[in-house]
C-alpha cells in the first residue's frame, strides 16, 4: 500500500533542505535564537539570585520592646540578609524613606508586639508582623522573588520562636504607597498581563508584517507589479498607496488591541487579604489615559515601521512563500523582546542585553505596555522617538527602492547555503 | 519634426546601441531599432535573445546600462513620467487583481488616465468591445480562464488608446478565435487611432500578419532588420518562421 514511500520521502527531504529559506528558518533560526533567550533569561536570573543573596530589608519598630529586638537580631544574623532601622511615626513614612536605604522590602513590626507575644496566646492575642514589598508589575516572573524570601526568614524566627505565636502578612508597596494586597496576589493577576500583552502586541506585528509583504509580493507573483509601475502615477504614490492601506490595518491593529486591553484589565476584580474587593485601578495596577495613549503611540509606529520593514524585505521576493519565509527571519527580533519581557525584569538584565533589546524596534511597545501600567512614560516616550526615527530610515529606503527598478530584479541570494553535487 | 510633449517627431521608438547588463548578463548588446508613428513594429528572437528586457527599457521599467531610447522625443532615463502617460505596457505574463471583478479591474485602470467620468465611461466601454467578456466583466478575475484573463488584459492596454502600445506576446494563451479577434483590434486601433505598437511574438503568423516592420534579436541585438517581405526574398524563404530559423542559425 506504500509502496515508494521511502523514495517520496526522500524526494521531499531532498527539495525541502535545499531550500536555504527552510534551512535557515527550521535549523539555523532556532540554534541562535534559543541560545539568545537562553543568555539573557540566564543573566536575569543571575541577576535575581545576587538580589537574593545581599536582600536589604527595611524595618519600622513600633513596639521597641525585646521580642521585636529578638525579631530583628535573628534576621539580622542571617549573612544573606541586611536589615535597615527606618525611623518612622507610620507606616506611610516608612515607605517614603524605604528607597531611600536601598531597600525592597519593609517589615513592619507593631506596637504592643512583645506584649502580645509574651501572652503566648495568639487566639486572644493576635499579633500580625506586615511585609510590605515594592511591587513594580515590570519584573516577569521574578516580581514576587524578594517578598517570598522575606516572609520565609520570618516563618523560619516563627519556627524557632513558637509555631503560631504570631501571623505574618504580606503586603505590597505599589507606586510609593502602601496596600493592602500582598504580591503573590498582585502578581497572580499580573502574571496574566505580563504574557497576554506581549504575546498580543507579537502576534499584531507579525500578522501585519505577513500583510505588508504579501502585498507586494503577490503583485509579484500575479505579476500585476509589472503593469502598476507602468502606470502614469509615481512610484511614491505606489508605495504610500501600500503603506496607508496597511497604515489603516495598523491603526485599526492598534485601536483593536487599546480596547481589548480595556476590557480585560477591567476584568480583574481581587480580593485583598483583609476581605476587601479590590481592584486594579484602585490601587494604581491599572494603565491610565495617558498610559493607553502612550501604549497605543508605542504600538502604531512599531507596527508602521514592520510595515515598513516587511515592504522592504518582500521586495527581494519573487512570490508570496517566499516573501513569508523572508519576513519569518525577522520573527526572531520581535520574539526575543516578547519572552525576554515575559520571564524577566528588564532592569536587571546585563547592560550589554538591555542595549541590544533596546536596539531592537520591537522591545519598545512590549515596555510601553509595562509603562502604561508602572507610569515610567519616559522610557516609553524616548522608545517612540526612537522607533519613529528608525520608521523614518525604513521609509526612505523602501521609497529609494520602489523609485528604482530593484523593486522588479532585486532577489535575496543563498548562494553559499546551497548544497552542492558531488 | 517637435519634440517634447508636441508628439510630432519623426520616431515614435528611437533606441541607439542600447546596452542592459545583469550581474554577469548581457542582456541587450548595442541594439538600435527606430519606429515610426502609427507603426505596428515586431521585436522577434530565440528566448534569452532580449525581447523583454528591450520592451521593459522603453515602458520605463528597468534603465539601460548605456546607451539610449526616446519615446516620443522623451528620454526613457530623464523623462520616465512623460513617457508613462504616453504608453499602454502589456507583460507577457501579466496577471489581474483576482479579487477585482473584471470591470472594477477595468476602472482602477482606466482612472489613471480619464479626466472626466464621461472619459472613464467611454475608455471602459472600449474595453468592454475589446475584451468581448460581457456579462462575465461583472465576475471576479480569479474565476477567468487563462484566455479570458489574457482578452482583459489587452483590453486594458489598448483601452485608453495609447500613443504607442508594447505588447509582449499580446496573443499568448488565447485560442485561434480570440487570438483573430485581437489582431483585428490592433489593427484597428492603429488604423483609426494612430496607435503605434511594439511588439513581442513567437508567433510567426502573427507577426507577419501585423507587423509592418520586423527586427530579429539575438543575443541582445539587431541581426536582421525589414518588412516581412523584404527578410523572406532576402533569404530566399517562404516564410518568416524559415527566415527567423536561417537568420539565428538554426536551419
Amino acid at each position: 500500500m506504500l509502496k515508494g514511500l521511502g523514495n517520496v520521502v526522500v524526494k521531499e527531504l531532498k527539495e525541502l533542505l535545499r531550500d536555504p529559506k527552510i534551512l535557515i528558518g527550521m535549523i539555523v533560526v532556532p540554534l541562535v535564537m534559543f541560545p539568545i533567550m537562553g543568555f539573557v533569561i540566564r543573566g536575569a536570573m543571575e541577576s535575581t539570585e545576587e538580589r537574593l543573596q545581599r536582600l536589604q530589608v527595611g524595618f519600622v519598630d513600633f513596639d521597641h520592646g525585646i521580642a521585636a529586638k529578638n525579631l530583628t537580631d535573628f534576621l539580622d544574623s542571617f549573612p544573606t540578609m541586611t536589615l535597615v532601622n527606618i525611623s518612622a511615626s507610620s507606616i506611610e513614612e516608612a515607605v517614603e524613606i524605604l528607597p531611600t536605604k536601598n531597600a525592597t522590602d519593609l517589615l513592619v513590626i507593631p506596637a504592643g508586639f512583645t506584649e502580645n507575644v509574651s501572652q503566648g496566646n495568639p487566639a486572644k492575642y493576635p499579633v500580625n508582623v506586615e511585609v510590605y514589598s515594592v511591587f513594580s508589575g515590570a519584573g516577569g516572573i521574578t516580581e514576587t522573588v524578594t517578598s517570598s524570601a522575606v516572609i520565609e526568614y520570618l516563618e523560619a524566627f516563627k519556627r524557632w520562636l513558637s509555631p503560631d505565636l504570631f501571623q505574618t502578612v504580606s503586603k505590597s508597596i505599589i507606586k510609593g504607597e502602601p496596600a493592602d494586597v500582598s504580591p503573590s496576589v498582585l502578581f497572580g493577576i499580573m502574571y496574566s498581563q505580563v504574557f497576554a500583552l506581549p504575546i498580543t502586541i507579537s502576534i499584531l506585528l507579525v500578522f501585519s508584517m505577513q500583510i505588508a509583504a504579501t502585498s507586494v509580493a503577490s503583485e509579484k507573483e500575479e505579476k500585476t507589479l509589472e503593469t502598476l509601475l507602468s502606470l502614469p502615477i509615481s512610484r511614491f504614490t505606489i508605495l504610500f498607496g501600500k503603506l496607508a492601506g496597511s497604515i489603516i490595518v495598523a491603526a485599526a491593529g492598534a485601536v483593536a488591541i487599546m480596547i481589548g486591553f480595556n476590557y480585560y484589565m477591567g476584568s480583574f476584580m481581587v480580593m485583598g487579604d483583609l476581605g476587601v474587593s479590590v481592584d486594579l485601578a484602585a490601587i494604581g495596577m491599572a494603565p491610565t489615559l495617558l498610559g493607553y495613549l502612550v501604549l497605543g503611540a508605542s504600538v502604531f509606529v512599531a507596527l508602521l515601521s514592520a510595515l515598513a520593514l516587511a515592504i522592504i524585505i518582500s521586495a527581494f521576493s519573487e512570490d508570496v512563500r517566499g516573501a513569508q519565509s523572508i519576513v519569518g527571519y525577522l520573527y526572531v527580533i520581535i520574539m526575543l523582546p516578547m519572552f525576554v519581557i515575559m520571564f524577566a525584569d528588564f532592569n536587571s538584565l546585563p547592560l550589554v542585553a538591555r542595549v541590544v533589546l533596546l536596539a531592537i524596534p520591537y522591545t519598545h511597545p512590549m515596555l510601553a505596555a509595562q509603562a502604561s501600567v508602572t507610569g515610567d512614560y519616559l522610557t516609553a516616550v524616548l522608545g517612540i522617538g526612537y522607533v519613529a526615527l528608525f520608521t523614518v530610515a525604513l521609509l526612505y529606503v523602501a521609497a529609494k527602492l520602489f523609485a528604482t527598478e530593484k523593486i522588479l530584479t532585486a532577489k535575496l541570494k543563498f548562494r553559499g547555503l546551497r548544497f552542492r553535487k558531488k | 519634426m517637435i519634440g517634447g510633449c508636441g508628439y510630432n517627431v519623426s520616431f515614435a521608438v528611437e533606441a541607439g546601441g542600447l546596452v542592459k547588463v545583469f550581474g554577469s548578463i548581457r542582456a541587450l548588446d548595442g541594439l538600435s531599432f527606430r519606429i515610426k508613428p502609427g507603426e505596428i513594429f515586431g521585436l522577434i528572437g530565440p528566448n534569452g535573445a532580449g525581447k523583454t528586457t528591450a520592451l521593459r527599457v522603453v515602458a520605463t521599467l528597468i534603465l539601460p546600462t548605456s546607451g539610449s531610447a526616446k519615446v516620443y522625443g522623451h528620454d526613457v532615463v530623464e523623462e520616465a513620467s512623460e513617457i508613462r502617460e504616453l504608453i499602454a505596457y502589456l507583460p507577457e505574463e501579466a496577471g489581474a487583481y483576482k479579487n477585482l471583478s473584471g470591470d472594477e479591474y477595468l476602472r482602477f485602470m482606466a482612472k489613471f488616465r480619464s479626466e472626466s467620468s464621461e472619459v472613464l465611461e467611454e475608455t471602459v466601454r472600449s474595453a468592454e468591445e475589446i475584451s468581448g467578456l460581457g456579462g462575465r466583466l461583472r465576475d471576479k478575475v480569479k474565476t477567468y480562464s487563462k484566455g479570458m484573463k489574457r482578452r482583459l488584459l489587452v483590453a486594458r492596454a489598448l483601452m485608453a488608446k495609447p500613443k504607442l502600445a508594447v505588447l509582449d506576446e499580446p496573443t499568448s494563451g488565447l485560442d485561434v478565435l480570440h487570438s483573430v479577434h485581437v489582431r483585428e483590434i490592433i489593427k484597428r486601433y492603429v488604423k483609426e487611432y494612430g496607435v503605434t505598437v511594439l511588439l513581442s511574438s513567437h508567433n510567426m503568423l502573427e507577426v507577419e500578419y501585423l507587423c509592418e516592420r520586423v527586427a530579429l534579436i539575438d543575443h541582445g541585438k539587431i541581426v536582421a532588420e525589414g518588412t516581412p517581405e523584404e527578410l523572406k526574398s532576402k533569404n530566399k524563404v517562404t516564410n518568416l518562421e524559415e527566415a527567423f530559423a536561417k537568420v539565428v542559425g538554426l536551419a
